[in-house]
Protein backbone atom coordinates (compact mmCIF):
# COMPACT_ATOMS: atom_id res chain seq x y z
CA UNK A 1 0.00 0.00 0.00
CA UNK A 2 1.16 3.18 -0.73
CA UNK A 3 2.43 5.78 1.76
CA UNK A 4 -0.47 8.14 2.91
CA UNK A 5 0.58 12.14 2.89
CA UNK A 6 -1.42 14.72 4.06
CA UNK A 7 -1.08 18.01 2.24
CA UNK A 8 -2.48 21.16 4.89
CA UNK A 9 -3.11 24.48 3.07
CA UNK A 10 -5.85 26.73 2.71
CA UNK A 11 -4.99 28.13 -1.31
CA UNK A 12 -6.63 25.41 -3.13
CA UNK A 13 -4.04 25.80 -6.37
CA UNK A 14 -1.53 24.89 -3.76
CA UNK A 15 -3.34 21.59 -2.72
CA UNK A 16 -3.40 20.62 -6.68
CA UNK A 17 -0.01 21.56 -7.06
CA UNK A 18 0.92 19.18 -3.85
CA UNK A 19 -1.40 16.54 -4.88
CA UNK A 20 -0.27 16.68 -8.21
CA UNK A 21 3.33 16.05 -7.38
CA UNK A 22 2.29 13.02 -4.90
CA UNK A 23 0.33 11.06 -7.09
CA UNK A 24 3.29 11.19 -9.86
CA UNK A 25 5.55 10.06 -7.25
CA UNK A 26 3.51 7.13 -6.07
CA UNK A 27 1.86 8.68 -2.74
CA UNK A 28 -1.43 8.60 -1.36
CA UNK A 29 -2.76 12.51 -1.20
CA UNK A 30 -5.09 13.61 1.44
CA UNK A 31 -6.34 17.13 2.11
CA UNK A 32 -7.48 19.39 4.45
CA UNK A 33 -7.80 23.60 4.12
CA UNK A 34 -7.25 24.47 7.24
CA UNK A 35 -4.91 23.59 11.02
CA UNK A 36 -8.13 22.69 12.71
CA UNK A 37 -9.42 20.05 10.03
CA UNK A 38 -5.90 18.84 9.17
CA UNK A 39 -4.71 18.41 12.76
CA UNK A 40 -8.37 16.36 12.78
CA UNK A 41 -7.44 14.24 9.57
CA UNK A 42 -4.14 13.43 11.44
CA UNK A 43 -5.66 12.01 14.55
CA UNK A 44 -7.81 9.90 12.70
CA UNK A 45 -5.95 9.22 9.28
CA UNK A 46 -2.32 8.80 10.56
CA UNK A 47 -0.38 9.87 8.06
CA UNK A 48 3.15 9.20 6.96
CA UNK A 49 4.13 12.91 6.26
CA UNK A 50 2.29 16.25 6.76
CA UNK A 51 2.98 18.85 4.12
CA UNK A 52 1.74 21.91 6.32
CA UNK A 53 1.47 25.55 5.11
CA UNK A 54 1.64 28.59 8.07
CA UNK A 55 -1.09 30.79 7.22
CA UNK A 56 -4.85 29.54 7.29
CA UNK A 57 -7.74 29.63 8.97
CA UNK A 58 -8.95 28.01 12.24
CA UNK A 59 -5.34 27.48 13.14
CA UNK A 60 -1.89 28.37 12.16
CA UNK A 61 1.09 25.51 10.59
CA UNK A 62 2.16 27.13 13.58
CA UNK A 63 -0.11 26.41 16.18
CA UNK A 64 -0.53 22.88 14.66
CA UNK A 65 3.23 22.07 14.32
CA UNK A 66 3.49 22.80 17.85
CA UNK A 67 0.67 20.98 18.74
CA UNK A 68 2.00 17.91 17.36
CA UNK A 69 5.36 18.11 18.23
CA UNK A 70 4.42 18.59 21.92
CA UNK A 71 2.15 15.77 22.26
CA UNK A 72 2.97 11.93 23.14
CA UNK A 73 1.04 10.26 20.40
CA UNK A 74 1.58 12.71 17.42
CA UNK A 75 5.13 13.98 18.42
CA UNK A 76 6.64 11.04 15.76
CA UNK A 77 4.24 12.21 13.14
CA UNK A 78 7.08 13.85 9.85
CA UNK A 79 6.41 16.97 8.84
CA UNK A 80 7.57 19.31 5.89
CA UNK A 81 6.35 22.99 6.19
CA UNK A 82 5.29 24.64 2.98
CA UNK A 83 4.61 28.26 3.30
CA UNK A 84 4.91 32.20 2.06
CA UNK A 85 6.18 32.52 5.53
CA UNK A 86 9.74 33.07 5.87
CA UNK A 87 11.53 30.20 7.95
CA UNK A 88 13.39 32.29 10.18
CA UNK A 89 9.66 33.79 11.16
CA UNK A 90 8.43 30.59 11.59
CA UNK A 91 11.45 29.78 13.78
CA UNK A 92 10.99 33.12 15.90
CA UNK A 93 7.11 32.35 16.09
CA UNK A 94 7.97 29.07 18.45
CA UNK A 95 10.69 30.96 20.29
CA UNK A 96 8.27 34.02 21.29
CA UNK A 97 5.17 30.67 22.59
CA UNK A 98 8.17 29.12 24.02
CA UNK A 99 9.24 31.98 25.62
CA UNK A 100 5.73 32.49 26.62
CA UNK A 101 5.23 29.22 28.83
CA UNK A 102 4.82 26.61 26.06
CA UNK A 103 7.52 23.53 25.90
CA UNK A 104 10.42 24.01 23.47
CA UNK A 105 9.86 22.35 20.11
CA UNK A 106 12.18 20.92 17.35
CA UNK A 107 13.12 22.81 13.83
CA UNK A 108 10.96 21.32 11.25
CA UNK A 109 13.62 18.80 9.40
CA UNK A 110 12.74 20.54 5.90
CA UNK A 111 11.42 24.03 5.09
CA UNK A 112 10.31 25.10 1.81
CA UNK A 113 9.43 28.36 1.19
CA UNK A 114 6.77 28.72 -1.67
CA UNK A 115 6.57 29.05 -4.64
CA UNK A 116 8.63 25.81 -5.00
CA UNK A 117 9.07 23.58 -8.27
CA UNK A 118 7.78 20.25 -8.77
CA UNK A 119 11.20 18.24 -8.62
CA UNK A 120 12.37 20.66 -5.08
CA UNK A 121 8.89 19.15 -3.58
CA UNK A 122 9.04 15.60 -4.46
CA UNK A 123 12.48 15.12 -3.55
CA UNK A 124 11.71 16.56 -0.19
CA UNK A 125 8.66 14.04 0.07
CA UNK A 126 11.05 11.15 -0.97
CA UNK A 127 13.66 11.94 1.90
CA UNK A 128 11.26 12.23 4.42
CA UNK A 129 9.61 8.87 3.62
CA UNK A 130 12.65 6.97 2.49
CA UNK B 1 -17.24 38.47 26.31
CA UNK B 2 -13.50 38.03 26.00
CA UNK B 3 -11.96 39.86 22.73
CA UNK B 4 -9.40 36.57 22.01
CA UNK B 5 -10.00 36.63 18.06
CA UNK B 6 -10.38 39.80 16.35
CA UNK B 7 -11.14 40.04 12.36
CA UNK B 8 -9.67 42.59 10.32
CA UNK B 9 -11.55 43.19 7.32
CA UNK B 10 -9.55 45.67 4.79
CA UNK B 11 -9.85 46.73 1.46
CA UNK B 12 -5.83 47.63 1.95
CA UNK B 13 -7.02 51.29 0.64
CA UNK B 14 -8.32 52.58 4.50
CA UNK B 15 -6.94 49.85 6.82
CA UNK B 16 -3.39 49.37 7.17
CA UNK B 17 -0.99 47.45 9.27
CA UNK B 18 -0.76 50.55 12.11
CA UNK B 19 -4.02 50.07 12.47
CA UNK B 20 -3.55 46.43 13.69
CA UNK B 21 -0.86 47.50 15.51
CA UNK B 22 -3.03 49.85 17.40
CA UNK B 23 -5.20 47.15 18.47
CA UNK B 24 -2.63 45.06 19.80
CA UNK B 25 -2.77 46.51 23.35
CA UNK B 26 -5.63 44.10 23.32
CA UNK B 27 -3.34 41.35 24.27
CA UNK B 28 -3.18 42.93 28.14
CA UNK B 29 -6.76 41.59 28.26
CA UNK B 30 -7.20 38.29 26.21
CA UNK B 31 -6.18 39.11 22.35
CA UNK B 32 -4.39 36.37 21.19
CA UNK B 33 -5.41 35.52 17.47
CA UNK B 34 -5.89 38.16 14.61
CA UNK B 35 -7.71 36.98 11.61
CA UNK B 36 -7.36 39.03 8.12
CA UNK B 37 -9.80 39.40 5.74
CA UNK B 38 -10.01 40.93 1.95
CA UNK B 39 -13.20 40.04 -0.10
CA UNK B 40 -12.40 40.74 -3.70
CA UNK B 41 -15.87 42.12 -4.66
CA UNK B 42 -17.48 40.08 -7.90
CA UNK B 43 -18.23 43.18 -9.74
CA UNK B 44 -14.38 43.95 -10.33
CA UNK B 45 -13.64 40.38 -11.75
CA UNK B 46 -16.93 39.62 -13.34
CA UNK B 47 -17.88 38.76 -16.91
CA UNK B 48 -17.57 41.51 -18.97
CA UNK B 49 -18.57 41.90 -22.83
CA UNK B 50 -15.39 40.62 -25.16
CA UNK B 51 -12.90 39.63 -22.23
CA UNK B 52 -15.52 37.35 -20.18
CA UNK B 53 -14.73 36.34 -16.47
CA UNK B 54 -11.43 37.92 -15.65
CA UNK B 55 -9.40 35.10 -14.29
CA UNK B 56 -6.12 37.13 -14.15
CA UNK B 57 -7.31 40.04 -12.44
CA UNK B 58 -8.75 37.35 -9.30
CA UNK B 59 -5.39 35.99 -9.24
CA UNK B 60 -3.81 39.56 -9.49
CA UNK B 61 -5.69 40.52 -6.45
CA UNK B 62 -5.50 37.54 -4.41
CA UNK B 63 -1.49 37.43 -4.57
CA UNK B 64 -1.80 41.06 -4.30
CA UNK B 65 -3.54 40.51 -0.87
CA UNK B 66 -1.95 37.26 -0.10
CA UNK B 67 1.95 39.12 -0.28
CA UNK B 68 0.46 42.09 2.27
CA UNK B 69 -1.25 39.67 4.99
CA UNK B 70 2.46 37.37 4.28
CA UNK B 71 4.01 40.62 5.80
CA UNK B 72 2.07 41.52 8.28
CA UNK B 73 1.33 38.07 9.72
CA UNK B 74 5.05 37.32 10.06
CA UNK B 75 5.29 40.51 12.30
CA UNK B 76 2.48 39.26 14.55
CA UNK B 77 3.78 35.55 14.57
CA UNK B 78 7.11 36.93 15.75
CA UNK B 79 4.99 38.29 18.58
CA UNK B 80 3.72 34.97 19.30
CA UNK B 81 0.50 35.78 18.05
CA UNK B 82 -1.78 33.30 16.24
CA UNK B 83 -2.82 34.72 12.69
CA UNK B 84 -5.18 33.85 10.36
CA UNK B 85 -6.44 34.67 6.73
CA UNK B 86 -9.59 34.75 4.36
CA UNK B 87 -8.74 35.92 0.60
CA UNK B 88 -12.10 35.15 -0.98
CA UNK B 89 -14.39 36.35 -3.62
CA UNK B 90 -17.97 37.69 -3.02
CA UNK B 91 -20.27 39.53 -1.34
CA UNK B 92 -18.25 41.93 1.37
CA UNK B 93 -20.49 41.78 3.86
CA UNK B 94 -21.89 37.78 3.52
CA UNK B 95 -18.19 37.16 3.56
CA UNK B 96 -17.07 38.78 6.86
CA UNK B 97 -20.17 37.01 8.54
CA UNK B 98 -19.13 34.10 7.25
CA UNK B 99 -15.41 33.93 8.33
CA UNK B 100 -17.16 35.38 11.62
CA UNK B 101 -18.99 33.13 12.34
CA UNK B 102 -16.41 30.10 11.31
CA UNK B 103 -13.55 31.68 13.08
CA UNK B 104 -15.88 32.55 16.40
CA UNK B 105 -14.31 36.21 16.26
CA UNK B 106 -15.06 38.77 19.53
CA UNK B 107 -14.80 41.56 17.14
CA UNK B 108 -14.71 42.83 13.86
CA UNK B 109 -12.32 45.47 12.83
CA UNK B 110 -13.87 47.68 9.52
CA UNK B 111 -12.68 50.53 7.89
CA UNK B 112 -15.46 53.51 7.09
CA UNK B 113 -17.34 52.53 4.00
CA UNK B 114 -16.02 54.25 0.58
CA UNK B 115 -20.10 54.07 -1.31
CA UNK B 116 -20.91 57.23 -2.82
CA UNK B 117 -24.19 58.86 -1.21
CA UNK B 118 -25.97 57.49 -4.05
CA UNK B 119 -25.47 54.08 -4.13
CA UNK B 120 -25.06 54.44 -0.20
CA UNK B 121 -29.24 54.97 -0.16
CA UNK B 122 -30.37 52.60 -2.72
CA UNK B 123 -28.15 49.62 -1.71
CA UNK B 124 -26.97 50.53 1.67
CA UNK B 125 -23.05 50.72 3.20
CA UNK B 126 -21.30 48.04 3.49
CA UNK B 127 -20.47 49.27 7.37
CA UNK B 128 -24.46 49.53 7.64
CA UNK B 129 -25.28 46.11 6.00
CA UNK B 130 -22.49 44.65 8.21
CA UNK B 131 -24.04 45.98 11.68
CA UNK B 132 -27.21 45.14 10.77
CA UNK B 133 -26.35 41.61 10.30
CA UNK B 134 -23.56 40.98 12.65
CA UNK B 135 -24.12 39.32 16.05
CA UNK B 136 -20.90 40.57 17.18
CA UNK B 137 -19.75 43.89 17.90
CA UNK B 138 -18.13 45.93 15.02
CA UNK B 139 -15.55 48.53 15.21
CA UNK B 140 -15.46 51.05 12.54
CA UNK B 141 -12.01 52.23 12.52
CA UNK B 142 -10.83 55.78 11.30
CA UNK B 143 -7.61 56.51 10.36
CA UNK B 144 -5.04 58.74 12.15
CA UNK B 145 -3.96 60.53 9.19
CA UNK B 146 -8.10 61.21 8.38
CA UNK B 147 -8.65 63.16 11.37
CA UNK B 148 -5.33 63.97 13.15
CA UNK B 149 -6.01 63.05 16.14
CA UNK B 150 -3.89 60.79 18.31
CA UNK B 151 -5.98 57.40 18.38
CA UNK B 152 -2.97 54.88 18.85
CA UNK B 153 -4.70 52.50 21.47
CA UNK B 154 -8.75 53.06 20.78
CA UNK B 155 -9.43 51.33 23.64
CA UNK B 156 -7.49 53.32 25.97
CA UNK B 157 -9.93 56.39 26.73
CA UNK B 158 -13.46 54.96 25.21
CA UNK B 159 -16.77 57.90 25.15
CA UNK B 160 -19.63 55.43 25.37
CA UNK B 161 -22.72 56.96 24.99
CA UNK B 162 -25.84 55.15 26.44
CA UNK B 163 -29.54 55.89 26.04
CA UNK B 164 -30.42 53.02 28.15
CA UNK B 165 -31.33 50.67 25.50
CA UNK B 166 -30.20 46.91 26.21
CA UNK B 167 -27.76 46.98 23.41
CA UNK B 168 -26.22 49.78 25.00
CA UNK B 169 -26.47 48.02 28.37
CA UNK B 170 -24.56 45.28 26.44
CA UNK B 171 -21.72 47.87 25.77
CA UNK B 172 -20.94 48.09 29.61
CA UNK B 173 -20.70 44.40 29.74
CA UNK B 174 -18.15 44.38 26.91
CA UNK B 175 -15.87 47.05 27.98
CA UNK B 176 -15.99 45.83 31.89
CA UNK B 177 -13.09 42.66 31.55
CA UNK B 178 -10.89 45.51 29.81
CA UNK B 179 -9.25 47.06 32.48
CA UNK B 180 -5.56 46.22 31.46
CA UNK B 181 -6.50 47.85 28.81
CA UNK B 182 -8.73 50.87 29.31
CA UNK B 183 -7.39 53.54 31.08
CA UNK B 184 -10.86 55.37 31.36
CA UNK B 185 -14.43 55.50 30.36
CA UNK B 186 -16.02 58.78 29.68
CA UNK B 187 -20.19 57.79 30.07
CA UNK B 188 -22.63 59.99 28.41
CA UNK B 189 -26.35 60.35 27.87
CA UNK B 190 -27.68 62.79 25.69
CA UNK B 191 -31.10 64.29 26.58
CA UNK B 192 -32.33 66.05 23.54
CA UNK B 193 -34.15 69.36 23.93
CA UNK B 194 -37.51 68.01 22.92
CA UNK B 195 -37.53 66.57 25.90
CA UNK B 196 -36.65 69.70 27.89
CA UNK B 197 -39.20 72.19 26.04
CA UNK B 198 -41.50 73.84 28.32
CA UNK B 199 -40.15 72.18 31.57
CA UNK B 200 -39.23 74.47 34.33
CA UNK B 201 -35.36 75.19 35.52
CA UNK B 202 -36.30 73.09 38.28
CA UNK B 203 -37.78 70.66 35.70
CA UNK B 204 -34.79 70.31 33.42
CA UNK B 205 -32.72 69.93 36.50
CA UNK B 206 -34.28 67.55 37.89
CA UNK B 207 -33.58 66.05 34.63
CA UNK B 208 -30.30 66.30 34.71
CA UNK B 209 -29.73 64.89 38.23
CA UNK B 210 -31.69 61.60 37.47
CA UNK B 211 -29.73 61.07 34.24
CA UNK B 212 -26.70 61.57 36.02
CA UNK B 213 -27.37 59.24 39.17
CA UNK B 214 -28.49 56.98 36.18
CA UNK B 215 -24.90 57.03 35.07
CA UNK B 216 -23.13 57.44 38.24
CA UNK B 217 -24.13 53.85 39.00
CA UNK B 218 -22.63 52.13 35.61
CA UNK B 219 -19.41 54.15 36.60
CA UNK B 220 -19.60 52.47 40.04
CA UNK B 221 -19.47 49.24 37.90
CA UNK B 222 -16.57 50.41 36.08
CA UNK B 223 -14.80 51.19 39.20
CA UNK B 224 -15.56 47.96 40.94
CA UNK B 225 -13.73 46.57 37.88
CA UNK B 226 -10.98 48.87 38.29
CA UNK B 227 -11.91 51.13 35.60
CA UNK B 228 -11.59 55.20 36.33
CA UNK B 229 -15.35 56.31 34.90
CA UNK B 230 -16.86 59.80 34.43
CA UNK B 231 -20.68 60.69 33.68
CA UNK B 232 -21.62 63.28 31.86
CA UNK B 233 -24.59 64.22 30.36
CA UNK B 234 -25.38 66.65 27.68
CA UNK B 235 -28.18 68.52 25.85
CA UNK B 236 -29.39 69.04 22.14
CA UNK B 237 -28.74 66.68 19.23
CA UNK B 238 -27.37 63.10 19.84
CA UNK B 239 -25.12 63.06 16.72
CA UNK B 240 -23.51 66.45 17.29
CA UNK B 241 -23.14 65.86 20.99
CA UNK B 242 -21.83 62.71 21.49
CA UNK B 243 -19.12 63.90 18.29
CA UNK B 244 -18.42 67.57 20.87
CA UNK B 245 -18.49 65.09 24.44
CA UNK B 246 -15.72 63.07 22.47
CA UNK B 247 -13.65 65.61 21.69
CA UNK B 248 -14.12 67.02 25.41
CA UNK B 249 -13.50 64.41 26.95
CA UNK B 250 -10.27 63.31 24.05
CA UNK B 251 -11.63 60.06 23.78
CA UNK B 252 -10.02 57.47 21.88
CA UNK B 253 -13.24 56.09 20.35
CA UNK B 254 -17.14 56.06 20.47
CA UNK B 255 -18.66 53.17 21.97
CA UNK B 256 -22.74 52.70 21.46
CA UNK B 257 -25.01 49.96 21.29
CA UNK B 258 -26.81 49.45 18.28
CA UNK B 259 -30.87 48.63 17.84
CA UNK B 260 -31.66 45.87 15.48
CA UNK B 261 -34.02 47.98 13.19
CA UNK B 262 -34.73 46.76 9.69
CA UNK B 263 -32.33 47.88 6.69
CA UNK B 264 -34.95 49.45 5.31
CA UNK B 265 -36.06 51.89 8.24
CA UNK B 266 -32.68 52.60 8.95
CA UNK B 267 -31.58 53.48 5.00
CA UNK B 268 -34.69 56.07 5.10
CA UNK B 269 -34.64 56.88 8.60
CA UNK B 270 -31.23 56.98 9.50
CA UNK B 271 -30.41 55.37 12.74
CA UNK B 272 -27.84 57.31 15.41
CA UNK B 273 -25.31 54.25 16.29
CA UNK B 274 -24.99 54.10 12.20
CA UNK B 275 -24.89 57.22 11.34
CA UNK B 276 -21.75 57.81 13.78
CA UNK B 277 -19.99 55.41 12.26
CA UNK B 278 -19.92 56.70 9.44
CA UNK B 279 -19.71 59.92 9.88
CA UNK B 280 -17.60 60.42 13.19
CA UNK B 281 -14.02 61.30 12.81
CA UNK B 282 -13.34 58.82 16.05
CA UNK B 283 -12.95 55.30 16.03
CA UNK B 284 -16.73 53.88 17.00
CA UNK B 285 -17.26 50.40 18.00
CA UNK B 286 -20.84 49.44 17.78
CA UNK B 287 -22.58 46.95 19.79
CA UNK B 288 -25.74 45.38 18.87
CA UNK B 289 -27.73 42.25 20.31
CA UNK B 290 -28.04 38.94 19.29
CA UNK B 291 -31.28 37.24 17.82
CA UNK B 292 -32.13 35.80 20.95
CA UNK B 293 -31.05 38.72 23.18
Amino acid sequence: MSKRVLVVDDDPDVRLFSVTVLEENGYTPLEADNGETGLKMIKEKKPDLVILDVLMPRQSGVRLYRELKTSKSLKDVKVIILSGIAKKTFLRSQKALTEFGGAEVPEPEIYLEKPVEPEELAEAINKMLA
Amino acid sequence: MEIKKLLFVTKFEELGFDAIRSMLNLRKAALEHVVFVNVIERDRIAMRRGTGYQKEEEVRLRETANIRFIDWAETLFEQGMEVGVYIVVGSMVSEVIKAAQKEEAGLIVIGRSHKGVLEQLYSGSDVTELLRRAAIPVLVYKHLSETAIAMEKPFKRPLLATDWSPASLKAINYLTPLKNVIKEVNLVHVASEKDLKGSSAMEIQKTRKNTRKKLEEICNRFEAEGIEAKAHVYIGDPIEEIEKAARDCQASMIVLGSSGKSAWIERWLGSIPKEIAEESVYPTLLISLGKNE
